[in-house]
């Protein structure tokens, strides 16, 4: 029904307002190490409580976003422009 | 020589209006998007000065993006420069086909667009002049108060009609 | 059936007579009833079967929680089965129909599931039906299926409106009784704002079948004040017949509101209901308390009824239960009816109460039995008596109506939707909300309070703190003394009853009894999880609202341990069950999903085009013309037109994205795998983009429209996933590079013009020279067409092979340019051709689309592998790319495939096989991905991947469709069936 995600240039937005992406990862260096990039392309964590994920406020603003959120409860925790903190996560 | 009069997107909707609702497509003017680099601080140094001397209204849509709209065409040279005219700091594109403008109004204005967008459109939180790019139904706008009621909302052309026929829905009981 | 509307009282209005139908027999009621008093103020007991023996059944609540009155109203598509009669207003017209009974309500066939009720317990699902296995297929399930179950949906289209909507507040208040209006109005008169929400036709909850009075007022009319000032507030929106049904995260709550489901003919623009998504600061869940029924023989019967129900039709409708009543009371509301039936002058034929002192302050004229229990009642069709043990003796007593209260349950659904856990309290007998809630906050009833004078206290105290917590300057309103409060002390806790013959039923809905429960706890399915699922138990529509309390005070009893330690099945929304119609809201027909309209839609639509729906796109598939007998012939004419002179075709839903800034071509030799970075001014190239995981993501042409401005194209599925991805590698990937990205799909209306002829055609209308030396094959300019009269963007560019072009124009001039084109170019033959021919001339070419495109292929696959860079340090996908098995020598490689005779034909999909090797999957060597009749070869032709593709060219294959058992004899090729050197190309 709802699930609002508090977006940090638009306020409070329903999910249906965003595209997820999944985990919010560091991209790996171009040079690293082939097992590092195998993590980051496929290797999930899945947790039960707080996870960073990459939201899109594709209806809104546009901008990539880092979302923490419980996974079971769906709370917010934390909400930041993707390009804030320089590179991912 | 051929015929060029430009065809309006909304050319086949006819106004819907009574005393609690109107919904009319505005004028296919000019919108400029105007977006800043990462580094620039906003707002962008002389982006208002721009508007004033073009009599365009300025419309906040995101970090660094805003548009430029006015209800009559901007000739096409005078469109180049001005798309330049921010550079390097803001890069301007052309929208003035890309994007059409609807214009909702009436005492009922609020309550038939909170049919279709979770913003909350109370005076207290959604003042004249704020501006807010949402969903309105299935499609994405870019609203704007222009007074207390009245409502200017800006869509993708593709989605014009269906927009208009959406609204024309959530419009019907008070018409 | 003799009336049984008393004389005067009540809150129906007599001047408004309403006439309705029950089976088709004609009765009448009042502005006021509902279905369920307008039915017992007829005489109307009997009102349904049940769901599993086919009982009669009546009504026995007054509200939301109703199991038994369920009926069918509405005709055609407007048919509503399953609902409540206590929930529906009555108007004029209403005809309710029974359900679950053939041929008759009276004489009901399925009632012979009575005698098989020892085969029918829990679990007989399982137990029953175990074999012969193929039974279960053709007799049991048919049987079951036609015997059990409640109303029937109706197959046709529900022809009225919904809609949704978004509300927002400071403060909601769910349940508009005693609590719900004190809070309101404590946190409204302070500037809040404030919603209430109430299931009822009007507010006032408790407070219209009250007989108590506050400050002198009578409850209903102190209801009515509140409301009133409640409406009359700018900041506060009271919704009567709304539900709320679910609180979720966020703070959001959904209510359902049914704005015209009391009336027989709706407005036609004006939605039935309206789905409300409620976003609050804070809300007070003033939702009361449900009465809990009591477990004895017949406690199904037609006139046995809860004790606070019997009250409400007595007070509210001025329904008198019947001629000799009996209340059956583990607490002290029992009481408040034996008042209020006295004061009507009606006659009680004993109270009966399990409690030694119980009643103390009753000073009425009934009989009173003291630790006493009822254990059977007896009657059939209409109740006619019950037994009473008391001292170990048994005494039968005739009565026609029986009231019950074993004690109140809070309704606290709501305060458990967010995954909370129920509490049990040993001192109030009953489960509380969770115990930390935020942001939503019991209150009244709903938090185990008991009585008018508490309920209003403790409402306007938690609605006034909760509104300053806000901000808000308020304070509690004091409501005055209360007169003629009973507050009920909380029951004798009474679960089970010593000494029951018939069956005794917990859940009235599912027919789950006494007895199923003992069994599921000797059986080990005593968790109330398992019990739940074995005996059905608080499975039905009303989801155990009225039955699972008990059912967890039984399992307890039976396993020794509390009611606490046995817990609650989860809490889950709906509250109460929510149409489908008001869930998909607005968004069906024709208004299920947002229609893109191309700018050269109109051009297309008046040159007679067939359209085709691609996503949320109707694009142009071919442009039949008179005598053309199917589409195929249509295409045909407009490839070969293609390849002969010339062709106009709308490509305005291609993705466009213009990427600007110091850093865009940066940007664009990242995102792409070849490289970007000196594509001149002035130049388009085809850029191929990478997954992270090194597969082929989608491709385009991108062109340089000046050093810093790109104009980027992508494929029609893909334009609002590549913008996304555009947008996550400058924001999220790379934020310190300077470049600004803008979707500009809308504004360019773009058209190909593709065929020999299409230079001369183009010049016609554009001012620059287009001579091969002037615009060359991927020159990429802004032009001035017509004179200087417009300006538009000219990319020579080809998906067909031949001599082509890409013109993009602002889009309100789209449909007037194709026309002027369309005329231009008809003396040389220029015929509009759509997606079909589209496809067919890049097939031809060999140029792929997402059918090959498909998340499998690397750009080696596709023969590729030379244009990716190996020397840019990095680009989205570079690194996975090296990996092994994506340099595989016997990968599947893009290939062409074409039939030995051509009069033979295959489809996309079908399988390549080595020839003369048998249809396994073993010998799967790969398959066809795209395949069209092309008219410049005279045969079916395919693009295909198939292992080592790349070193077969000549090899014969059998093309394999295992979906229709068809062998095609074949070859593979070059994927390429035209212009294999590119000289229509640089023409």
């Amino acid at each position: 029904m709802a699930s609002l995600v508090p977006c940090p240039h638009c306020g409070p937005r329903p999910k249906e307002e965003f595209t997820i992406k999944g985990a919010a990862l560091p991209r790996p260096a171009p040079t690293a190490d082939p097992a590092e990039w195998f993590d980051y392309v496929y290797l999930r964590d899945n947790p039960r409580g707080s996870y960073a994920e990459y939201w899109h406020h594709t209806a809104g603003c546009r901008r990539w976003l880092v979302v923490s959120r419980d996974t079971i409860t769906h709370q917010v925790a934390a909400c930041r422009d993707a390009a804030a903190q320089g590179h991912a996560a | 020589m051929p015929d060029l009069r430009p065809f309006p997107a909304l050319a086949a909707r006819k106004p819907l209006a009574s005393s609690r609702i109107r919904l009319s497509a505005l004028p296919e003017g000019t919108i400029l998007q105007m977006i800043a680099g990462p580094q620039t601080p906003g707002p962008v140094d002389g982006l208002e000065r721009l508007a004033a001397k073009t009599g365009l209204a300025l419309r906040a849509i995101s970090p660094g993006q805003w548009l430029l709209v006015g209800d009559r065409p901007t000739p096409y040279p005078q469109a180049c420069r001005l798309l330049a005219a921010l550079e390097p700091h803001a890069s301007g594109i052309d929208q003035s086909h890309g994007r059409v403008r609807l214009h909702l109004e009436g005492p009922m204005a609020a309550t038939v667009l909170s049919k279709g967008t979770a913003v909350d459109l109370h005076p207290s939180a959604f003042a004249p002049g704020h501006t807010a790019a949402t969903l309105v139904g299935h499609v994405s706008v870019h609203l704007t108060r222009l007074d207390a009621e009245a409502f200017e909302i800006t869509v993708l052309r593709g989605f014009a009609e269906a927009l208009w026929d959406d609204l024309a829905l959530m419009c019907a009981e008070f018409l | 059936m003799s009336s049984h509307r008393l004389p005067q009282g009540g809150l129906i209005d007599r001047s408004k007579p309403l006439a309705f139908t029950f089976d088709g027999k004609p009765m009448q009621g009042f502005q006021g009833d509902s279905l369920a008093s307008a039915l017992l103020a007829n005489g109307r007991r009997l009102v349904g079967r049940s769901f599993k023996y086919h009982r009669p059944r009546g009504i026995l609540t007054a509200g939301a929680a109703e199991p038994n009155a369920l009926v069918t109203i509405g005709s055609g598509g407007r048919t509503e089965p399953n609902t409540r009669a206590t929930m529906q207003e009555l108007y004029a017209g209403l005809a309710a129909r029974s359900q679950n009974r053939w041929p008759s309500l009276h004489f009901d066939i399925g009632a012979l599931n009575g005698l098989l009720s020892p085969f029918l317990g829990a679990g007989f699902y399982y137990k029953t039906f175990m074999w012969p296995a193929a039974f279960w297929e053709k007799v049991y399930e048919p049987f079951i299926r036609k015997a059990a179950g409640l109303g029937r949906a109706t197959h046709q289209a529900d022809p009225d409106r919904y809609e949704k909507r978004w509300a927002h507040c400071d403060l909601l208040v769910i349940g508009a009784g005693p609590t719900g209006l004190a809070a309101a109005l404590s946190a409204a008169r302070a500037g809040a704002r404030v919603i209430v929400a109430d299931e009822q036709a009007m507010a006032g909850g408790a407070l219209l079948s009250e007989t108590a009075t506050i400050a002198g007022r009578t409850a209903p009319a102190f209801a009515r004040d509140c409301a009133a000032e409640l409406e009359a507030l700018p900041n506060v929106t009271l919704l009567t017949r709304t539900t709320v049904f679910g609180w979720y995260d966020g703070n959001v709550f959904g209510a359902v509101e049914r704005v015209q489901k009391h009336l027989a003919e709706p407005a036609p623009s004006v939605p039935v209901e309206r789905l409300w998504r409620i976003v609050a600061k804070g809300a007070i869940l003033a939702s009361g308390a449900e009465e809990r029924p009591l477990v004895f023989g017949g406690n199904d019967i037609p006139g046995v009824m809860m004790a606070g129900a019997m009250r409400s039709y007595l007070n509210r409708h001025a329904v008198a239960p019947g001629r000799a009543t009996a209340i059956f009371t583990t607490n002290d509301s029992g009481y408040a009816l034996a008042r209020d039936l006295e004061a009507k002058g009606l006659d009680i034929t004993a109270i009966i109460d399990p409690r030694e002192s119980g009643g103390a302050d009753y000073a009425g004229k009934a009989r009173l039995i003291r630790n006493a229990v009822v254990t059977d009642a007896h009657g059939g069709r209409s109740l006619s008596a019950i037994d009473i043990r008391t001292g170990g003796r048994t005494e039968r007593l005739a009565v026609d109506a029986l009231a019950l209260s074993g004690g109140f349950s809070p309704v606290i659904h709501l305060a458990c939707h967010r995954g909370g856990r129920p509490v049990w309290s040993g001192e109030k007998a009953a489960f509380l909300s969770p115990a930390s809630l935020d942001g939503l906050a019991p209150a009244g009833a709903a938090s185990g309070i008991a009585g008018l004078a508490a309920c209003l206290a403790d409402g306007a105290h938690k609605g006034a703190s909760l509104a300053a917590a806000l901000g808000f300057a308020a304070s509690p309103i004091p409501f005055g003394p209360v007169e003629g409060d009973a507050p009920a002390a909380p029951a004798k806790v009474l679960w089970s009853i010593p000494g029951v013959r018939g069956k005794a039923f917990v859940d009235f809905q599912n027919d789950v009894h006494h007895r199923d429960l003992d069994l599921a706890v000797k059986e080990g399915y005593g968790h109330v999880e398992l019990a739940k699922r074995y005996t059905t138990s608080g499975m039905a529509t009303d989801q155990g609202k009225l039955s699972n309390i008990n059912a967890i005070g039984l399992l307890a009893e039976a396993r020794g341990v509390s009611p606490g330690e046995v817990g609650t099945t989860t809490f889950r929304p709906f509250y109460t069950p929510v149409s489908f119609g008001a869930l998909a809201g607005a968004y069906h027909g024709e208004h299920f999903q947002p229609v893109r309209r191309s700018p050269l839609h109109g051009w297309a639509e008046r040159h007679g085009a067939v359209f085709v729906e691609t996503g949320l796109w109707y694009r142009s598939a071919w442009f039949p013309r008179t005598g053309e007998k199917d589409w195929r012939e249509s295409v045909d004419r407009e490839v070969l037109n293609v390849r002969n002179n010339a062709g106009l075709c709308d490509v305005s839903m291609l993705g466009k994205i213009e990427i600007c800034g110091p850093d865009a071509a940066e940007l664009l030799n990242r995102a792409y795998c070849n490289a970007f970075l000196k594509l001149p001014v002035g130049k388009a190239r085809y850029g191929l983009m990478l997954r992270e995981d090194g597969m082929v993501y989608d491709d385009g042409t991108t062109s340089r429209i000046e050093e810093n401005r790109f104009f980027m194209t992508t494929t029609t599925a893909y334009a609002a996933g590549v913008m996304n991805h555009m947008e996550f590698c400058a924001q999220a990937l790379w934020p310190e590079l300077d470049v600004r990205l803008a979707s500009v799909t809308d504004q360019w209306a773009q058209m190909a013009i593709a065929g020999p002829k299409s230079r001369k055609i183009l010049q016609a209308i554009v001012d620059e020279d287009l001579g091969n030396d002037a615009f060359p094959y991927l020159a990429a300019r802004e032009v001035s067409l017509f004179g200087g009269r417009l300006h538009g963007r000219l990319f020579r560019i080809s998906f067909s092979g031949e001599l082509a072009y890409e013109l993009a124009v602002p889009a309100a001039y789209g449909d007037r340019v194709a026309e002027a084109l369309t005329e231009a170019g008809q003396a040389d033959g220029l015929v509009p051709y759509g997606v079909e021919a589209l496809s067919v001339l890049r097939i031809e070419k060999g140029h792929v689309t997402h059918n090959e495109i498909n998340g499998t292929v690397t750009p080696g696959d596709l023969g590729f592998g030379k244009m990716v860079s190996a020397s840019k340090p990095d680009f989205i996908g570079k690194a996975m790319l090296q990996r092994e098995g994506l340099n595989a020598p016997d990968r599947p490689r893009l290939v062409g495939v074409v039939p030995l005779d051509p009069g033979q034909s295959f489809r996309s999909g079908a399988h390549i096989l080595a020839k003369g090797a048998a249809p396994t999957l073993e010998n799967d060597q790969g398959y066809v991905t795209s395949s069209a009749f092309s008219p410049h070869i005279g045969s079916t032709i395919g693009l295909a991947l198939v292992r080592h593709g790349d070193e077969r060219h000549g090899e014969d294959v059998t093309v394999w469709n295992g979906l229709r058992g068809e062998f095609t004899a074949a070859r593979l090729c070059a994927p390429v069936f035209f212009d294999p050197a590119n000289e229509k190309l640089h023409a």
